[in-house]
């Protein structure tokens, strides 16, 4: 067990910090993010059911009683030739914040990171982002055309495709506004929706880079044009050095071919950029000598500065890392033994190392990475501790391969302000009340 | 430096995963042979896209006149007549000046750097529901308007491939190449902030969509977003109010009088049909307009269900069928109509 609180000072502190909290509300947060003034919210008083379990259950079930489904027979083989997640996991699925988009068909939906183990995303909850709603589209009917500076242009159909030799491999993909909700304050009462844009798959498919080769790459060539073939038509603009380097074109997610919403029946993959780079339902590569400033890549996808000017190709996505247990959707329900866990990943290689502080960023210990540590792949890191009731205001920090640290929200906002949308990865906090209660705050 | 060849020879030479013809390996230096040659017809036909220099424009003379009459027709229901934007969809006039602002507005003319961009996009994308539908003719006229609307051309304007790239977009010299890493944390251990210093704030109340935690709850819409949203309604009614203009206000759902067919339909209308029948896009009859829908009532449910499912032609709009959305079953559409109709008696 790690000393959590380093001397009794800070502890107090915190304490003091954390009653005093409870007594302030926010009632015109503008005029508060105005003033700089920082009090804590009235939090909603809202009950975490979940899967509420106390009054479902049957004390016929429970020993020294013979359990119902002990006594009889289940369902067949093949009575679901597709398996589903048990009945009682209904409250898994992906949810969307109504409020954000005009219309459904060109939304977004989250990821129940809370709900989740280890490091791969279950197909069936994979975050959602399209611009024209879901094609269904024929596989046999879907062609892929490569164009523009190359030798040969070529056609390919879906077999032509998975023909070439495949690789699998296991990376992230997140929507550059992950956590953008959260720029100008505390906003999300929950995991899912300050964090949920990202996903993690095993991803198979042809690297481009062979593509490319197939068609033959004209030295004048410098970027790749990609489109979908959906309503929305999605096109982004690829530098030909990152289609080099790690550009997948894929067909398969964890084992099967891919779902609708992910592209079927193929999709690009930039590991570790922006999501929306990773063009689905793909239809068609042109390589061309200068990039094409499509909207997704002026209108949107551009990260605008507090002196009025925007960053464009803001491709990467910096190292990241969030607390998934505890959480709002998940508190700490007794006091005793604690597993801290959490996800880590950098859009730049590997997780190195993810620290914890149970007091605001005042001190930090380190946690142990988890299982598989992967480039670009989602990290789960771990620490065991003990709760004794005493509140927290727990954050990770991730440090990864380059050495880049995690920065804080006030490092953020000092350089980019908070109107820039994208890219908001800094350490995130979660107040842990004396009741186990976990809530979102912004320490700054 | 993208020669294909040369970088294949540098990964050798370091050794780098690379596969070496010996027995039964395959080299990947010589091509697979897998796939056919595009032909030029199927290429032309989806190579839809515009650059800033022009590239890919095809031949077509826009004029703000005949964009006018288009863009009234299939644009303003989500973008507003001057391009103010309705609901929650884009604004794309205005907004010149704001973008140091705490609530900057970005538009084509405030913020997008080409002009080229316009016409790419509208070309793959609009009108929402039925992209690909203008000919490149009718591109030109709405572009040509848009940009009139955002004051960047005169209305005796004529765009053309060669006008449209040498259009001078405002902004167009304020965007900048990512310079990240632009922040620069240490991985302090101990002491690290004082903590007297330090300042907590929670969140609003009310924004986070509870829906999960507690059934049966609605999810609230106050937000950044929403409370924008509200001020700009609020002005609008209080310009209204001045100028004694008639506005068509939200019209409420009444849930309370729904028959089961019709509360069956509710999700099926949220997910599919809302995006046009919600706010009368493309001439659909708005849900809750009783006027709008007495006369299609009247011709009875019968009919109604036939049209919804198998499309129709009216003539103030175009129901394609099912809405376009083939996925849904005829149940599921019955359903549907069945919501619509009830909740706009």
């Amino acid at each position: 067990m790690s000393k959590i609180i380093k001397g009794p000072n800070t502890r107090e502190l915190m304490e003091q910090m954390v009653q005093e909290s409870e007594h302030l509300s926010i009632n015109d947060r503008r005029d508060f993010l105005r003033k700089g003034v920082v009090a804590a919210a009235g939090i909603a008083a809202t009950t975490f059911a979940g899967r509420s379990i106390s009054a479902e259950i049957n004390p016929a079930n429970l020993p020294p009683n013979e359990p119902a489904w002990g006594k009889q027979l289940g369902h067949g083989v093949v009575e679901q030739p597709y398996g589903l997640p048990s009945t009682f996991e209904k409250q898994v699925v992906r949810r969307t914040v109504p409020w954000l988009t005009a219309d459904s068909i060109a939304s977004i939906s989250m990821t129940p990171l809370q709900d989740l183990k280890g490091i791969i995303t279950p197909n069936g909850l994979v975050f959602e982002r399209y611009h024209g709603g879901v094609p269904q589209i024929n596989p046999d009917e879907h062609r892929l055309i490569l164009h523009g500076l190359v030798e040969r242009p070529l056609i390919f159909t879906m077999e032509d495709l998975m023909r070439f030799p495949s690789v699998s491999e296991i990376k992230f993909i997140e929507c550059p506004a992950n956590g953008g909700m959260e720029w100008k304050g505390a906003q999300m009462e929950a995991l899912q929706f300050t964090h949920g844009m990202l996903s993690c798959c095993e991803w198979t498919g042809v690297p481009l880079r062979v593509l490319l080769e197939e068609a033959g790459v004209k030295p004048e060539g410098k970027w790749i044009l990609a489109e979908g073939a959906d309503g929305a038509h999605m096109s982004r603009s690829i530098p030909l050095e990152k289609a080099l380097e790690d550009t997948l074109v894929v067909y398969a997610q964890n084992g099967e071919m891919l779902r609708p919403e992910q592209g079927y029946p193929l999709r690009l993959l930039n590991p570790g950029w922006e999501g929306n780079t990773s063009i689905k339902w793909l239809r068609r590569l042109e390589v061309g000598d200068q990039p094409w400033y499509h909207r997704e890549e002026t209108s949107k996808y551009t990260d605008l500065m507090p002196d009025g000017r925007a960053r464009k190709f803001t491709f990467v996505q910096e190292t990241n890392s969030v607390i998934t247990s505890p959480c709002p959707e998940k508190p700490l329900v007794k006091p005793g033994f604690v597993e801290i866990e959490g996800l880590a990943w950098s859009g730049r290689g590997k997780i190195k190392h993810v620290d914890i502080s149970f007091d605001g960023g005042v001190s930090w210990v380190p946690a142990k990475l988890k299982g598989l540590v992967l480039d670009k792949a989602l990290t789960r890191f771990s620490l065991v501790t003990k709760w004794t009731g005493q509140p927290w205001l727990l954050q990770s920090r991730s440090v990864d391969e380059t050495g880049y640290v995690q920065p804080t929200l006030s490092q953020l906002r000092e350089v980019r302000g908070g109107n820039s949308i994208y890219h908001k990865n800094s350490i995130h906090t979660w107040k842990v009340a004396p009741t186990g209660e976990v809530t979102n705050v912004q320490i700054t | 430096m993208f020669k294909l060849r040369d970088t294949r020879t540098s990964l050798i030479a370091l050794g780098v995963g690379v596969s070496v013809a010996i027995m039964g390996a395959f080299s990947h230096a010589e091509p697979l042979g897998l796939g056919e040659t595009a032909t030029e017809e199927q290429i032309a036909g989806w190579d839809i896209d515009i650059r800033p220099d022009g590239k890919g424009l095809p031949d077509g003379r826009g004029t703000i006149e005949a964009g006018e009459a288009l863009y009234e027709e299939r644009c303003a229901t989500c973008h507003g007549l001057f391009g103010e934007g309705e609901g929650r969809w884009p604004v794309l006039a205005g907004g010149q000046g704001t973008l140091k602002d705490e609530r900057p507005t970005k538009t084509v003319g405030s913020y997008w750097p080409y002009a080229s961009t316009l016409y790419d996009y509208i070309r793959r994308a609009m009108p929402f529901t039925a992209p690909r539908s203008l000919s490149d003719q009718q591109v030109y006229d709405v572009t040509a308007y848009v940009l009139y609307l955002n004051e960047i051309v005169e209305e005796d304007f004529v765009l053309t491939k060669e006008s449209l790239a040498s259009i001078e977009m405002p902004n167009k010299d304020n965007f900048f190449v990512d310079p990240r890493p632009d922040v620069k944390n240490t991985r302090c251990m101990d002491k690290c902030a004082d903590p007297k210093k330090l300042m907590i704030a929670g969140t609003l109340k009310g924004i986070t969509p509870v829906g999960h935690f507690v059934e049966g709850a609605d999810a609230p819409a106050a937000s950044h977003d929403a409370q924008m949203e509200k001020e700009r309604e609020e002005e609008k009614l209080r310009k209204a109010h001045i100028t004694g203009e008639a506005l068509s206000t939200q019209h409420k759902v009444k849930a309370a009088s729904l028959s089961e067919l019709a509360l069956a339909g509710k999700a099926t209308y949220e997910g599919a049909c809302k995006v046009c029948h919600g706010s009368g896009l493309t001439g659909s009859p708005k849900v809750g307009d009783s006027d709008a829908w007495s006369a299609r009532i009247k011709k009875g449910m019968p009919q109604l269900l036939d049209h919804a499912i198998h499309g129709f032609s009216g003539d103030t709009g175009v129901m394609p069928p099912k809405g376009g959305r083939v996925d849904l079953s005829d149940k599921q559409v019955e359903q549907a109509v069945a919501y619509m109709v009830e909740s706009s008696q």
